[in-house]
């Protein structure tokens, strides 16, 4: 059949496809050029792509010492981020790998020392559930770990109130992981320099899974934010609020206005509503589409952007997702998102953002501006209109900055945090030499 | 965009198994044989100028690579060792391009149609194939039209092309303002039904669309449409390829190829579509109005993420600042210099005190004085500009000194090297240069640049006489308060003259006098005739493309008459080549395609045998530049006599005349066929007996080419 013989438009899909095949130079240039010519976009996609492809830079680079492993991927990290500066996902999934060859040098260091600690760390690792039960064995765990010297140092706050009720489950998919079972390795050939490189490809399937389950996890908090008979309000077509939704509407009713985001995201909030849709990029190599939430019976209203001040006083919440998230607690969302986050201070609403750790960058937003990209004039005015292209100068930003102080409540898929918090979570997740690399 | 992109990608996932990737070609064509940019292009091909401080062809590439394509084959013309260089330095062909394979192909044609007869000829293509211009600027996804148009194809053998459109309204800066394509479609298949171009300054009795009776007829649903930019993006089969080919003296895509293949429906069966878009951006650089339009398109971010922030080529580092103003890392601003919205500014450019800059592509390593003004003017790569010089709506190449206190006027285009001395005013719509056409260093002409300037005002249409009216009436696109600025006007003047109105007393005149000046026809004929021969089509098909050809052009007997012994000959000499001698390869060629040259001699029953004398005279010239030519002259006019094209009177008139003893070399190359002329004369006495039943034969022969006069 010729129409399936289409050769792949270039995308993620191809780009997975040919990593395999491809010569690593070529599979970074392929992505450097995916990712200016935008063929991959969304914060997952982009995450993902990259994750792969360092998989692969890892892998291929023949070397045992970690300096240089490092460097090698700081190469790369840095080709990636000026190919597209306003993906900050491919920056911090760079920094995060940065982050697990550091901490396995340094393992590796530790461990000639403290080979006897390790033994009390093959207990096994707690299954992703979410009983809070299970807290108190994980902190113990988490002071146990034979961890790096500076993350153990960075440990105490967490024993403070609020990051036990922010951390009900740990780390698990995190750095740390590998952390917990190199150890058991290392038991049967103590004192012998180890290729950190395993370990790191072991820490870097963590990432991709995590990438994978981000969204499931982050709904498994849906019913203790989502209330029966209550009034949402939520924008764009993210899949993160999606499920998030999905998964309350489960087991209560409520009642949810959906504001079209004109003009970048409008046909793909409508597609998401009926339920028509192929969806986009987002969930391309996760999830086949699920049943839309108005099949499960929930009322949905959709409404355009204009309309979002005067409903606001109806709404019980606003639920939003991100493109990313930053260190000071601001946000960068689809264009939109700040009017919305405004309307909602003015009626007090709770404001509440959905958004998986991965979107969470270490920088710090100097300069608002620079992190909004501007994109295609012709969705606001025309083309054709050729009287006034001529004229008028036509703007569509796609993004928004959102500052912290109009955010009430971050829902990562380690919990909820405050904004004011993010920058413990930041330091959790990526060392400060990377920050800026 | 998205969602579409997912419904490609995500498919190939599950069936992988039962699947033949079928790589997607693409023919991109960097020379579209137009003088449009000139005095540009004398320097440099015209995919190279920069196209808001990126080469054109960037942009081309770089949608082709967006839609998927794996093997591309770039037709270079003009300068096509400096692109070739160019294209082996970039990231195209580094191993890590996404094109698997990137075939840089030169070629001597002076036509669209030539290219692509010469692909054919080359077998390169094996499936669907997108044809573009090497000057497509498009952020389009093409998989929406080329699904179409393989679903089309599946169902239909006869739907061989897809044209891609852009709808843009009545009035719009991308669209040409002086000649506007109308498409006549069917739009409940898409179908393009008829296509003329409509010259928007030709006086009203010219303003006018021809539609056939029966297209009106048989389509209860039409639509006539004006407002279509042409964007020049075919998806094509293969039957595409073979019907220019067939069609030899097919020029332009659209105005020979789509006109003609549309017209004649009736006879192939062939139909062409369209796909109309009305999202994405898609144009073409076709002419310097085209250029100031699309660089506006691109800084506006209408060709998104095709912007200059998106730093398509490796090295540069735009950022986009508030207002639509991108600028490079290392760009030094005085403080009290205003940059306005919609600029683009290169790396290593100064710009000095209260100069203000608008409007503005500004290249790498400029140097802008104080208090200079620029609006709306696009400045190449290392340009130096004096104090309190004002300069509007102009294009100024790389390299080119402007004094201080100069004014340059909209439209002036200032060429390579240019130097304007101080206090000096360009006026709307000059044209300057330093080099000539032929490559030689011109002298400056002072009156223009000054004193000090080098350059002089570049006259287009120089050594062709007949299109300077058009083309100097067409000066500067740029030029916007010049409406008579008609550009495309002028190019495609340029192929349709030669064509119908040029080539007619051009080359009867010529043919008379020697062979050397080459007109289309010519040069159609003797392609034609030269491929047939060699793959050895029959004489039937030879004759009849010859007629139908000689029927376009109007041509003469003789210039048929010449166009066939050009071709002959130039078979005869390969198969000599090839080791066969001289009187076999006549033998085999003359014997096999007798009835072709038969029919250009209509002067088998006069007593003055004016064609037959033509004809030898033809082959006497031709054979005067060929190796060995008096030696084929002399087989040649046996082997005529012996086929009985040529008559023994014949041959006493051509030795008599004194056309073949004008010149030495004329002389020498008769020389061999002195022996076998003297024999015929001797021969004739004893053979009258014969002659008679050869000349009722030679009537027979006359008789019915007057039936098919």
């Amino acid at each position: 059949m010729p129409s399936t013989a289409l050769a792949l438009t270039p995308g993620l899909a191809s780009f997975l496809k040919s990593l395999k095949t491809n010569p690593i130079d070529t599979s970074i240039e392929n992505l450097v050029s995916l990712l200016k010519r935008r063929q991959i976009r969304h914060s997952r996609s982009c995450a993902t792509a990259t994750a792969y492809l360092l998989l692969r830079v890892v892998s291929a680079c023949r070397t045992s010492e970690s300096a240089k492993l490092i460097e090698r991927v700081q190469s790369v990290g840095r080709r990636l981020m000026a190919a597209q500066p306003r993906e900050m996902v491919v920056g911090n999934i760079v920094r995060r790998v940065l982050g697990l060859i550091r901490d396995e040098a340094e393992d590796d260091r530790e461990a000639e020392f403290a080979l006897s600690e390790a033994g009390s760390e093959s207990q096994p690792q707690t299954p992703r559930a979410f009983d809070d039960s299970s807290l108190p064995l994980d902190r113990d765990m988490l002071s146990l770990r034979g961890e790096g010297a500076e993350r153990s140092t960075s440990r105490p706050p967490l024993t403070s109130m609020f990051s036990l009720l922010s951390h009900p489950e740990p780390e698990h998919s995190l750095p740390s992981t590998p952390g917990t079972q190199s150890p058991n390795g290392r038991l049967f050939s103590p004192g012998q320099s180890k290729d950190v490189r395993a370990e790191v490809l072991e820490g870097i399937n963590e990432i991709i899974d995590e990438l994978g389950q981000v969204d499931d996890q982050i709904a498994a908090y849906a019913l203790d934010h989502i209330h029966s008979n209550e009034i949402i309000l939520t924008h764009t077509s993210s899949t993160t609020v999606q499920k998030f939704l999905l998964k309350a509407a489960a087991k209560r009713k409520f009642t949810v206005i959906i504001a079209e985001s004109f003009p970048n995201n409008h046909e793909a909030t409508h597609a998401t509503i009926s339920g028509t849709s192929l969806g986009d990029d987002e969930n391309l190599t996760f999830d086949s589409f699920q049943k839309p939430l108005i099949a499960h019976g929930i009322t949905v209203i959709l409404i355009p952007d204009s309309a979002v001040f005067a409903l606001m006083s109806r709404v019980n919440k606003v639920i939003l997702g991100t493109h990313s998230v930053l260190a000071n607690g601001g946000l960068v969302a689809s264009a939109g998102t700040r009017v919305i986050a405004r309307a909602a201070k003015v009626h007090q609403t709770p404001v509440v953002v959905v958004s998986g750790v991965y979107k969470l960058s270490p920088v710090y937003p100097f300069d608002f501006d620079s992190l909004i990209e501007y994109g295609d004039a012709s969705k606001v005015l025309p083309y054709e209109d050729g009287d006034l292209v001529d004229k008028i100068d036509v703007q569509n930003p796609i993004y928004d900055y959102v500052p912290a102080e109009l955010i009430d409540l971050y829902i990562t898929n380690l919990g909820g945090h405050a904004p004011s918090y993010l920058y413990r979570i930041v330091s959790d997740h990526y060392r400060k030499e990377d920050i800026s690399f | 965009m998205g969602a579409k992109q997912k419904g490609g990608g995500s498919k190939p996932k599950g069936n992988t198994a039962d699947e033949v990737e079928e790589t997607l070609q693409a023919v991109v064509l960097a020379d579209t044989f137009e003088p449009r940019f000139e005095p540009f292009t004398l320097d440099k091909p015209r995919c190279l100028l920069p196209l808001a401080n990126t080469p054109i062809i960037e942009y081309t590439l770089e949608f082709l690579a967006n839609a998927g394509v794996e093997e591309v084959f770039l037709y270079a013309g003009a300068h096509s060792d400096l692109l070739e260089k160019y294209i082996n330095a970039s990231k195209w062909r580094a191993s890590s391009s996404p094109f698997k394979q990137f075939n840089f192909l030169k070629s001597t044609s002076a036509s669209v149609g030539d290219v692509m007869r010469d692909l054919d000829g080359k077998h390169l293509i094996a499936g669907d194939f997108i044809v573009v211009s090497g000057d497509v600027i498009s952020n389009m996804p093409i998989e929406g039209a080329l699904k179409q148009h393989r679903a089309r194809r599946e169902k239909d053998k006869n739907a061989i092309m897809t044209m891609v459109l852009r709808e843009a309204g009545r009035n719009h800066r991308t669209k040409s303002s002086t000649v506007s394509p109308v498409f006549v479609i069917d739009p409940t298949k898409d179908r393009c039904l008829h296509y003329e171009e409509i010259d928007e300054h030709a006086d009203n009795n010219h303003k006018r669309l021809n539609i056939d009776t029966e297209v009106i007829l048989t389509h209860p649903e039409l639509d006539i449409r004006q407002d279509l930019i042409d964007c020049s993006i075919d998806i094509c089969t293969p039957d595409v390829l073979s019907l220019w080919s067939d069609s030899f003296d097919y020029q332009s895509p659209r105005k020979h190829y789509l006109f003609g293949v549309l017209k004649d429906y009736e006879l192939n069966g062939k139909t062409i579509h369209t796909h109309i878009i009305k999202d994405d951006y898609a144009a073409r650089v076709r002419n310097l109005k085209a250029y100031d339009a699309v660089s506006k398109d691109i800084i506006s971010r209408w060709t998104y993420p095709l912007c200059p922030d998106t730093n398509l080529l490796p090295g540069h580092t735009y950022d986009l600042r508030k207002g639509n103003l991108y600028q490079e890392q290392g760009v030094t601003l005085a403080r009290s210099c205003v940059i306005g919205r919609r600029t683009v500014i290169g790396k290593g450019t100064s710009i000095g005190d209260k100069t203000t800059v608008r409007n503005t592509v500004l290249g790498r390593n400029c140097k802008i004085g104080r208090n200079v003004k620029l609006e709306g003017a696009y400045l190449w790569d290392g340009v130096v500009i004096g104090d309190n010089t004002d300069i509007n709506g102009a294009i100024i190449a790389d390299g080119v000194v402007i004094g201080k206190n100069c004014k340059v006027a909209a439209g002036a285009l200032l060429s390579y090297g240019v130097k304007i001395a101080d206090g000096i005013t360009v006026e709307a719509g000059t044209r300057i240069t330093k080099s000539c056409r032929d490559g030689s260093e011109s002298i400056s002409d002072p009156s223009v640049v000054g004193a000090d300037g080098e350059g002089r005002e570049f006259i287009q249409g120089e050594d062709d006489d007949e299109d300077e009216d058009d083309i100097s009436v067409a000066s500067s696109g740029l030029v916007y308060q010049n409406p008579a600025a008609s550009l495309s006007s002028a190019s495609i003047s340029t192929l349709s003259s030669d064509i119908s109105d040029a080539s007619w007393p051009r080359s009867a005149r010529s043919s008379f006098s020697d062979g050397e000046e080459q007109d289309n026809f010519h040069h159609d004929a003797t392609t034609s005739i030269f491929d047939s021969l060699r793959d050895g089509v029959s004489a039937d098909v030879v004759q009849l493309e010859l007629v139908s050809l000689r029927m376009t052009a109007n041509a003469s007997d003789v210039q048929v008459r010449r166009a066939i012994v050009a071709s002959f000959m130039k078979h005869v000499q390969q198969l000599m080549e090839a080791g066969k001698n001289a009187s076999e390869a006549v033998h085999q060629i003359f014997s096999t395609y007798r009835e072709v040259v038969d029919r250009t001699l209509f002067d088998r029953a006069k007593q003055e045998k004016k064609d037959q004398v033509d004809l030898l005279i033809q082959l006497q010239q031709d054979l005067v530049h060929r190796n060995k030519g008096a030696n084929i002259l002399l087989f040649t006019a046996k082997e005529l006599y012996d086929l009985e094209l040529v008559d023994e009177e014949a041959y006493e008139q051509w030795w008599s005349d004194s056309r073949s003893s004008e010149t030495e070399e004329m002389r020498n190359v008769r020389s061999q066929a002195q022996q076998f002329v003297e024999w015929l004369a001797n021969a004739e006495e004893e053979e009258s007996s014969e002659e008679e039943s050869e000349e009722d034969d030679d009537e027979e022969e006359s008789d019915e080419e007057s039936d098919e006069e």
